[in-house]
């Protein structure tokens, strides 16, 4: 060991004399002056980009804000209510029984209500009502079916040209009639729940948004369950498991294309199979889930297949040097670390999932539903699609609820975006 | 461990799937099995109103669901309804016009029987224009001259309203109207294009010698731009028309009552469209508006009988319909109508055209 | 180590010259498609000693290493001709679990690999998935075992759940080695598992060999000469895909029977 010889080293041969490159030639400062120059433009470039786009953004913001939060509001009538007055056929006794619903719809407290107002306001006051008004008679009574004994004062919602002139966009009679009732301390706006909690109506002032909103939930969630464990398996076993040879390439060609076709196809797939074929009820989540499911797949795979590729071969190595099998490897090891970026996939497949309308218009997601769906099989409509009906609507009251839908869309999409993101991050690792 | 994790994948969409698959068994998609919810689609210048009565009836009769309403076009409906009988079929068609005899024969081959055909009111097709505008007079022959694709067989030059009627200001022809697939436009060139055409005694000689080239010459409406389809979209054709205080329009009466502070109605041989002329069918453009129920579903969906009497109870003078924009039919025809709608009395296809 | 696998080993061992015999190799072929990249080699591993490759960039010790444990099953184009055996038995033979082999014929690599999980968790991994503890107080034997034979107890016995990739790169090395045995393996193969260490790590690990020595038969592929001189008993020379000579450690560096091993040896090439 301790007789190994010394290296030998090659002699050298002999060389031509060098000449320097000189680096302060006039060309020479040009080019660098001209390189610096080139690094400037592409930053202020690239900053203006930037600012384009958060101008956009910005202008996006604003004008759906300034047209769609007074959506939220709801201007309403005080009502003087004298329930012993108005001598209804009906008493508390029959509300607190079986026959409730019968005994109330027996009464006829849309004549009441409109008696009401003219009393209160003069003749021909009830159109300053909504058309909806005694509703919320019938649910006051239904809350305490004490007030029956009793003179109360009950807010009903006004009609559609009272609520635009509360917010100054109606004509010259609805405005003076508005501000005579103002006078009077007869009417107030303000933020109304039930554009949350209603669902679609022809009257804009008694529309909601939670028959869309509920519609959109149940789509998403079918879409979700149905298109992420096919699209993460798929993803795995393209990378992990297939041979690599022309099948193979045939599949990830059509899987690239199938995520760029245009959504009416997938709609027209929709209708076609789902509805014409196998006979699934119409207008119904499960059908509009399956149809954006087809849709999202695709992104899903794509997404996973890059994510899945880039978890580094030491990874692999190691699990199988201590004896893992091929599944405990893809799933104890290539799973996790790929899962930020399938879940980035999902994100933007979902989040135009949640956009779509044209492949839900020709399954039928497209009617009037006057309420929310109670499961996967009812009829219902989706966001995208009531706020394409809303501007279709005849009455101008419906302007502003359907910047307000909008609204509530962005809402929806920033909250699905971020639980993806704490998901995402959750998961994040180093390696 | 591992096991786990793959049952758990494989169960989930095994699992949404099954879900699926049953709930669609026992839904009421399938076969003959009877539906709880009425079903209603067609023309979207009916859409308004029967969803306004759907809606009245949800809240008045709490004990049956709120129906369904699908605005897909007075075509599309009619082949969607005459498709069949039973729960996988509408219950009610809207339509902006009377049925065809084609469209009956589908229904008869499919076994459609029993057809109710109820007008409910009547609607005015109106030419609008822009308040900023220079106020217009037109006559059917003007705007037929102007929109055909081969006015009277030859070719189109016309480019400004001048160019077909002298006496019209010399401004460009730029109208926004309905697409082939609305009742409207069918109505539209019904009422107006085609009386234009036939008011030259060569076309009427020609009905009668060539039907098929009569139709084609009187209603095919002209593609190089003058005439621009704006969808099932009436807001956006008034918003195009403040823009443009050159252009026309043309969509139903609701709409134009509803923004009487942008847009005004453009006389038509001198009559202007209001509630009034439009009622007495003085104005050219009015045309009756009517449902059609299929009598043989009345043991297949709870409710349809009551939605029907309530459609007759709210389509008067003083009903909300009324303040939604429909104009009411002659007090003879509301009642005929009537007593069909509370009897359920068949249309009889021999008087099908 | 169960009763079982005791007896395995009584019943198939051989003593050879040099030592027991725990894995051989006769007249290997390997080809990446129509490549070949090793050619005839035969070699024994012997159970008390550490066998160290040694050779030229390229040569392919590693090649030939992964054979061993059926690692280049992983490499589509790849094929492996001729006879392996661990124990006397074919380790390409269709009765053979590839799992359950490489669990008895562990790897480290060059680059460090800890999992990127907790330092208990990526000693813990292997015991779990192989069944060999099903109580967490086993498990803790296990892991604390395994930890304390690599020489990295002492450094990380207050941090067990930080990060495994929060370590120092020798201490990431070590800990791939508790990793290796903590499935209780009889070979331990070790591909040029210092190359990416500093001095001060290179040496650490050159002691836990030693340490390891005899409890699992190691064979080490290394670049550098001086490390094979130090840590093996046995070395085999590789050039070009063939082995060139294969014997005593001291024998080949001190009187090298092949013109190549010795032009190898004295630094002619590198």
């Amino acid at each position: 060991m301790s007789t190994i010889a010394p290296v030998m080293q090659p002699t050298p041969k002999p060389q031509q004399a060098r000449v320097p490159t000189d680096w302060t030639t006039t060309s020479m400062q040009g080019r660098i002056r001209r390189r610096y120059r080139a690094e400037r433009r592409f930053r202020l470039l690239g900053a203006g980009a930037v600012l384009l786009s958060t101008a956009f953004l910005i202008f996006l913001l604003v004008s759906m804000l300034g047209q769609g939060l007074r959506g939220f509001t709801q201007t309403e009538l005080r009502l003087p209510m004298d329930f012993p007055a108005a001598r209804l056929a009906l008493d508390q006794a029959a509300l607190a029984g079986p026959n409730a619903r019968a005994a109330l719809a027996a009464v006829d407290l849309e004549a009441a209500t409109a008696q009401a107002a003219d009393r209160a306001y003069g003749a021909g006051a009830y159109r300053l009502l909504s058309d909806g008004a005694w509703l919320s008679v019938r649910s006051a009574i239904q809350a305490d079916p004490h007030i029956l004994t009793r003179r109360i004062d009950i807010w009903v919602p006004t009609s559609t040209a009272i609520d635009l002139a509360a917010k100054g966009d109606a004509d010259a009679d609805a405005e003076a009639g508005y501000r005579l009732l103002d006078a009077r301390k007869a009417v107030r706006t303000s933020f109304s729940t039930a554009f949350l909690t209603g669902s679609d109506s022809t009257d804009p002032t008694l529309v909601g948004i939670w028959g869309a909103l509920k519609g959109s939930l149940l789509t998403m969630f079918v879409t979700l369950v149905l298109a992420f464990p096919v699209g993460v398996l798929s993803a795995l076993y393209l990378e992990e498991y297939a041979a690599r040879n022309r099948w193979t390439d045939l599949i990830e060609v059509s899987i690239n294309n199938l995520a760029a076709v245009p959504s009416i196809i997938f709609g027209l797939l929709g209708l076609a199979v789902f509805l014409n074929f196998l006979d699934f009820p119409r207008s119904a989540p499960i059908v509009g889930g399956l149809t954006l499911a087809l849709m999202t797949m695709p992104v899903i795979v794509i997404a996973g297949r890059n994510a899945i590729k880039s978890v580094p071969p030491s990874i692999r190595d190691a699990a199988l040097g201590i004896g893992a099998s091929k599944v405990q490897v893809v799933f104890h090891h290539v799973l996790p670390l790929a899962l930020p970026g399938i879940l980035t996939g999902t994100i933007i497949g979902m989040a135009r999932a949640l956009g779509e309308t044209a492949p839900l218009l020709m399954i039928g997601m497209r009617a009037f539903i006057a309420s929310p769906p109670g499961g996967l099989a009812d009829p219902a409509t989706v966001l995208p699609v009531q706020i394409f009906l809303w501007s279709d609507e005849v009455s101008r009251g419906f302007v502003e609820k359907t910047s307000a839908a909008i609204i509530v869309l962005l809402v929806f999409l920033l909250a699905m975006n971020g639980i993806a993101i704490y998901l995402r991050n959750r998961f994040e690792r180093r390696w | 461990m591992i096991s786990r994790t793959m049952g758990m994948a494989w169960a989930a969409p095994g699992a949404a799937l099954a879900a699926a698959l049953a709930l669609s068994a026992c839904s009421n998609g399938g076969g003959n099995a009877s539906r709880d919810q009425i079903r209603a689609v067609g023309s979207s210048t009916v859409y308004p109103f029967t969803t306004a009565v759907t809606e009245q009836f949800a809240r008045r009769q709490t004990q049956f669901k709120a129906p369904i309403v699908e605005s897909t076009g007075t075509g599309a409906g009619m082949k969607l309804f005459c498709a069949g009988v039973g729960a996988r079929f509408p219950d009610i068609e809207n339509a902006s016009r009377a049925i065809k005899k084609s469209e009956m024969d589908d229904c008869t081959k499919n076994g459609v029987r029993d057809i109710v055909e109820i007008q409910i009111g009547i609607d005015g097709i109106v030419m609008a224009e822009s308040l900023r505008g220079e106020a217009m007079r037109l006559t059917p022959a003007d705007v037929y001259r102007a929109l055909a694709a081969d006015p009277y067989g030859k070719p189109q030059t016309a480019k400004l309203w001048r160019d077909v009627n002298p006496a019209l200001p010399a401004i460009p022809i730029v109208v926004y109207g309905p697409p082939p697939t609305s009742g409207t436009r069918d109505a539209f060139a019904e009422l107006i294009l085609q009386k234009g055409c036939d008011a030259n005694p060569a076309m009427d000689a020609l009905k009668k010698a060539d039907a098929k080239r009569h139709t084609a010459i009187c209603t095919k409406v002209r593609e190089d731009g003058a005439y621009v389809e704006s969808g099932e979209n009436d807001n956006l054709i008034v918003q195009k028309l403040s823009a443009n205080p050159d252009a026309v329009g043309v969509f139903g009466y609701s709409f134009l009552e509803e923004n009487a502070d942008r847009v005004r109605g453009i006389p038509m041989n001198g009559i202007v469209p209001t509630y009034e002329t439009i009622a007495d069918y003085s104005y050219p453009g009015s045309r009756p508006l009517y449902i059609y129920v299929k009598g043989q579903h009345l043991n297949v969906v709870p409710g349809l009988r009551e939605l029907v009497a309530e459609y007759a109870n709210d389509w008067g003078r003083g009903g909300y319909l009324a303040r939604r924009g429909l104009i009411v039919a002659p007090a003879d025809v509301s009642e005929r109508n009537r007593q069909i709608a509370l009897n359920f009395t068949p249309l009889d296809p021999a008087t099908v055209k | 180590m169960t009763d079982t696998s005791l007896n395995d080993r009584a019943t198939h061992q051989q003593t050879a010259p040099g030592g027991t015999l725990k894995m051989t190799a006769r007249d290997v072929d390997v080809f990446y498609g129509s490549k070949q990249a090793i050619k005839n080699v035969s070699i024994d591993v012997t159970q008390e000693n550490v066998t160290a490759f040694i050779g030229p960039s390229g040569c392919g010790k590693s090649t030939f290493l992964r054979t061993l444990n059926r690692m280049n099953d992983t490499v589509a184009s790849a094929r492996v001709t001729g006879d392996i055996t661990l124990d006397g038995k074919d380790i390409y033979g269709a009765d053979m679990d590839v799992v359950q082999l490489r669990a008895r014929v562990g790897m480290v690599f060059q680059k460090p690999n800890p999992f990127p999980k907790s330092i208990y968790e990526n000693v813990a991994y292997g015991p779990r998935i192989h069944g060999l503890a099903s109580a967490k107080p086993d498990m803790d034997a296990i892991v604390e075992k395994s930890l304390r034979r690599a020489g990295l107890w002492e450094e990380v016995k207050d941090r067990l759940t930080d990060s495994g990739t929060a370590l120092s790169g020798g201490q990431q090395q070590r800990l791939c080695i508790a990793r290796a045995i903590a499935v209780d393996p009889e070979v331990i193969l070790m591909d040029e598992p210092c190359s990416a260490l500093d001095p001060i790590a290179t040496a650490k690990i050159e002691e836990l060999i030693h340490e390891l020595r005899g409890r699992y038969a190691i064979v080490i592929v290394t670049h550098n000469m001086q490390q094979a001189a130090r840590v093996s008993q046995k070395t085999a020379f590789f050039h070009l895909g063939t082995l060139v000579e294969y014997g005593d450690t001291s024998d080949i560096f001190t009187n090298p029977r092949q013109t190549r091993t010795k032009d190898y040896i004295t630094g002619r090439y590198g």
